[in-house]
């Protein structure tokens, strides 16, 4: 066996070692119930913007305080506390994927994705008035 | 359906699409010309001459083509032609001219057109260089700009399958059904564009895709190269074309990477310039790809080995290019990604798919058909050889980029992942330490070999003196880092060992360029990319692991976490800072203060804010430093409600301030504030303010004021007011009356931003020559509606990662131009022996 082959060969069973200990980096796409089985850990949360209830937002007194309360892909509605600013457009999103953690009944997070409706569809025009 | 529509501009389009047809068609016509000529090369040289000629001819028809295309699409754009759709789209009349270009690559098609082009420069660069193999590197290039010209042709297969979208779609086609597009004279409704996504207003978004997609194309030649290598059999006369040109591509290709972080660090707001985003993996993995096998053909050219893994790897570099389209442009990283790039639905990722499987399975079959006959040397090489540890540094690359890879396509795989094993896979929370702590090792490894594989020559090296002069550089090195880390304070063991790993590829380089090298300008290209590569890796150390937040918010109510981890994620995220109008606040070793905005959002709706930072000695109070710094935000940009932002940063050599608003007021809503009225008439009459006062002098019918143009019949009178803060004066007002005809009264109001003060000259009443009243009416903004929440990052000793970006890419083509001066086009002694 050449010494490359050797040396190759060890190379390849470390990185294979990291790729499979990587996985447990990896985190999952949960729901609010599913995240509050295990309280405290930290998941993702695919869910849309709950638009009748309140969102609260007062920089004056915090600014990285944000309330809203969002639907998960389950139906469950959960209160959600965004520690940071209120995301520009959330009002508009389609869907938001929450990174945080469930504590009793509200869900921490720390993290916010949102999609918002695709420039390529072709729904809308806005057209300016002919004045 | 046979309405008359009125007032469009149907020829730019018709000729467009015109434009599309011929470079399609010509493109299909010159692979397959080329194709011939190269299989009728051996047999019938006379056949082979006339089809080779008729390739030619077509690409330069697909050239000029795609270059009237451009034309075409930039006319539609200019002339702000809104009744096509990509116009409409992605432009609007407000857009400034220097973005126009722009408008090119926020769109699907535009992006797609500028690889094309990029594609058919190099085209025929290569078609007038490439001697005995243009046939066949030609035959595969026009092949690929065949599969690329379907992107842009936009035709249906039947009712639901669309092929490729075209950029020359008029408005009321791309919306069918919708009403007003029944009325001939919609036209008239639709007078501008929707405009280009603020994000994108930015100088180097001008100037960074156009750079990046020369990258991405350029990865087309050594691809071509090597197929055609295959091809033909015959594996030394590509040799030298392709090691010019992936270093032409990895300079371009790194160049067009690190402006896209600087494109990020200047204007976005991700708070930095490397987010280990999927769009910006995407980019990396075909870079490092590449430079793996840029080092694995030089191998091949010294030595006759590795040359397998060369074709492997700079096939699979173009192939990447592919597959990251694919992930950045079918929005298949929605959920993972903060790049809003959204798809065009399924069609194109099929479309996509079957491009990425057809070059795969054609490199494939290649490499299978010429397995047996690729040159390989059947003995050991030496311990103490290049080639054996250029090696391990190419595999170590290659798979760094698999870890990257394999990350990056979690949504790719994810399903296949949950059908498997029923979990729904997401990316790690924490993103950035999943990367940099695997990424920190191959840093570690490749900046070490970057420096010692120099030291050894090919084929056998004399281990004594090796060890003698690593010995040396390795302790200076170690004296370099220790001092950095002290000074730094680096304390995490792997960082030190990255640190004195970057260090020590530094001082080799540098020892390599001058004893070893004697400082023959020619031959420094490879040390001086090296020192480069060392050098990114010591500012991307510097200014990562020093970052840090300085408007970290005291106000508020801290969270309750339960764990650690979650706690350092509160803590991350509690930076925001909220600065009212004219109230100093801490941040860092800086007093901030936000001290007024430029109040009317110009003709492109983007405010700036006015934000001063001082520095003071903190025994005497003595001012050290003083910046302003203007962040500035477009409020309620192209429709939508909010506000997108644009950082500002003050740039030391040793480090940066940056800024950006996270959240203002806006204005239009927030101001209660109301108009105070006070009566003065003599000089020295004082109205008073929320944090100062205002001292009547008299009037004057001096006006000086830009705004007001003499008219005859005209009374105007100013006011001469000076404001006076707790530290004295701060500024005159000067608030204009004016009579017009003895009966219309008009007035210019003067403001003062920094202490929301508004005043306005209402009213003159004269009594007698010696007693005149005014009434000046004040408004004063309370300082707690007027306020924006800032986000402030100080990163020390970026410049050396720019720098260092400057110097490896300035080897690169240092060596390129050793390699073009060179004659003859570069023995294997190697293959030749056998």
């Amino acid at each position: 066996m050449k010494k490359t082959h050797i040396v190759l060969l060890l190379l390849v069973v470390i990185s294979l070692s990291v790729i499979i200990s990587v996985f447990a980096d990896f985190s999952t796409y949960e729901t609010f119930s599913s995240a509050s089985k295990q309280p405290g850990k930290t998941y993702y949360v695919i869910g849309m913007l709950q638009k009748d209830k309140e969102m609260e937002y007062d920089p004056k007194k915090d600014p990285n305080h944000f309330i809203f309360y969002a639907k998960d892909k389950a139906g469950n509605l959960n209160k959600v506390i965004f520690n940071g600013e209120k995301p520009r457009d959330i009002e508009k999103s389609e869907q938001i994927v929450m990174m945080g953690f469930q504590d009793g009944s509200t869900f921490h997070c720390s993290r916010i994705q949102m999609k918002c409706p695709s420039k390529y569809k072709k729904d809308m025009v806005a057209v300016g008035s002919s004045s | 359906m046979n309405t008359q529509f009125i007032g469009e501009h149907l020829v730019p389009g018709q000729l467009g699409h015109f434009f599309i047809i011929t470079s399609f068609v010509a493109s299909l016509f010159s692979a397959f010309s080329y194709y011939c000529a190269a299989r009728t090369e051996q047999t019938d040289p006379f056949k082979s001459r006339s089809w080779w000629l008729l390739g030619r001819g077509g690409f330069i028809l697909h050239t000029a083509s795609v270059v009237s295309i451009f034309i075409a699409l930039f006319y539609i754009i200019e002339h702000h032609l809104f009744e096509y759709h990509y116009a409409w789209e992605h432009s609007s009349l407000s857009l400034p001219p220097k973005y126009l270009l722009s408008c090119f690559w926020e769109g699907q098609e535009g992006s797609f057109m500028l690889w094309t082009f990029w594609h058919c420069v190099l085209g025929l660069i290569v078609m007038n260089t490439a001697k005995g193999l243009e046939t066949r590197t030609m035959a595969i290039i026009a092949m690929v700009q065949v599969f690329l010209g379907t992107m842009i042709l936009g035709f249906y297969l039947g009712p639901d399958i669309k092929v490729g979208s075209t950029p020359f779609i008029l408005l009321r086609n791309s919306m069918q059904g919708a009403p007003i597009f029944a009325m001939p004279n919609y036209m008239d409704f639709v007078k501008d564009g929707s405009g280009l996504n603020v994000l994108l207003q930015n100088y180097w978004m001008v100037i960074h895709p156009p750079v990046l997609f020369l990258g991405f194309a350029t990865t087309l030649i050594p691809f071509a190269y090597c197929i055609a290598a295959l091809w033909k059999g015959e594996y030394t006369t590509f040799v030298k074309p392709t090691i010019a040109w992936s270093l032409f591509n990895g300079a371009v290709l790194g160049t067009g990477i690190m402006m896209g972080g600087a494109w990020a660090y200047e204007s976005l707001n991700f708070g930095g310039y490397w987010a280990w985003d999927p769009v910006e993996n995407a980019s990396l993995v075909p870079w490092l790809v590449l430079i793996a096998g840029l080092h694995t053909l030089l191998i091949y050219r010294s030595t006759g080995r590795a040359l397998t893994m060369t074709i492997i790897l700079l096939v699979l570099s173009h192939l990447l290019v592919w597959y990251s389209t694919f992930l950045t442009r079918t929005g298949i990283l929605g959920k993972t990604s903060v790049h809003a790039f959204t798809g065009d639905g399924k069609a194109l990722t099929y479309h996509l798919i079957v491009v990425i499987c057809i070059l795969l399975l054609l490199s494939i079959a290649m490499l299978v058909r010429r397995w047996r006959g690729i040159p390989r040397i059947k003995t050991e090489e030496e311990t103490f050889s290049r080639e054996f540890w250029m090696f391990i540094g190419s595999v170590i690359l290659f798979l760094s980029s698999i870890q990257i890879a394999v990350t990056t396509s979690i949504p790719v795989w994810s399903p296949l992942a949950k059908w498997i094993s029923g979990k729904d896979f997401a990316p790690p929370t924490d993103i950035m330490a999943h990367y940099n702590n695997i990424q920190v090792w191959v840093a570690v490894v490749v900046g070490m070999l970057s420096a010692t594989v120099l030291y050894m020559k090919f084929k056998h090296t004399e281990a004594k003196t090796l060890g003698k002069r690593l010995g040396i550089t390795a302790i200076i090195a170690g004296v370099m880092a220790a001092f950095i880390g002290w000074g730094q304070h680096i304390t995490t063991v792997q960082y030190d060992i990255m640190l004195f790993a970057a260090c020590y590829g530094i001082v080799a380089n540098i020892y390599y360029g001058i004893v070893i090298q004697k400082v023959r300008f020619k031959k420094l290209g490879p040390s001086v990319a090296h020192i480069g590569f060392a050098t990114v890796l010591l500012g991307i150390l510097l200014s990562s692991y020093n970052k840090h937040v300085i408007s970290f918010s005291t106000t508020g109510e801290p969270f309750n976490f339960g764990k650690s981890t979650a706690q350092e994620n509160a803590k991350e995220s509690r930076e925001n800072e909220i600065l009212f109008l004219g109230m100093p606040v801490a941040m860092g070793e800086y007093l901030a203060t936000y001290v007024g905005d430029s109040d009317v959002a110009g003709k492109d709706r983007r405010i700036y804010y006015k934000v001063n930072f001082e520095k003071r000695d903190s025994a005497t109070h003595k001012l050290q430093e003083q910046f302003m710094l203007y962040p500035d935000a477009f409020i309620n940009p192209k429709g939508q409600e909010g506000l997108s932002a644009n950082p500002s940063t003050k740039h030391y050599w040793d480090h940066d301030v940056f800024t950006y608003i996270n959240g203002a007021t806006d204005k239009t809503k927030s101001d209660t504030s109301t108009y105070k009225s006070h009566l003065v008439s003599k000089p020295g009459d004082t109205i008073y303010l929320n944090n100062g006062f205002m001292i009547f002098n008299g009037f004057s019918k001096d006006i000086s004021d830009k705004r007001y143009v003499p008219a005859e019949n005209d009374l105007a009178v100013k006011a001469n007011l000076k404001v006076y803060d707790v530290n004295g004066p701060v500024q005159d007002l000067n608030p204009l009356y004016i009579l017009h005809d003895k009966q219309y009264i008009n007035f210019m109001e003067d403001t003062l931003q920094q202490m929301g003060v508004k005043v306005r000259f209402a009213n003159l009443n004269v009594k007698s020559k010696d007693s005149v009243t005014a009434e000046i009416m004040v408004k004063q903004t309370d300082p707690k509606d007027d306020f924006i929440v800032l986000k402030a990052l100080v990163f020390p000793y970026i410049n050396v990662l720019w720098i260092g970006v400057v110097i490896m890419v300035f080897g690169f083509f240092i060596s390129l131009g050793d390699l073009l001066n060179r004659k003859g086009s570069g023995a294997i002694p190697a293959v030749k022996k056998m």
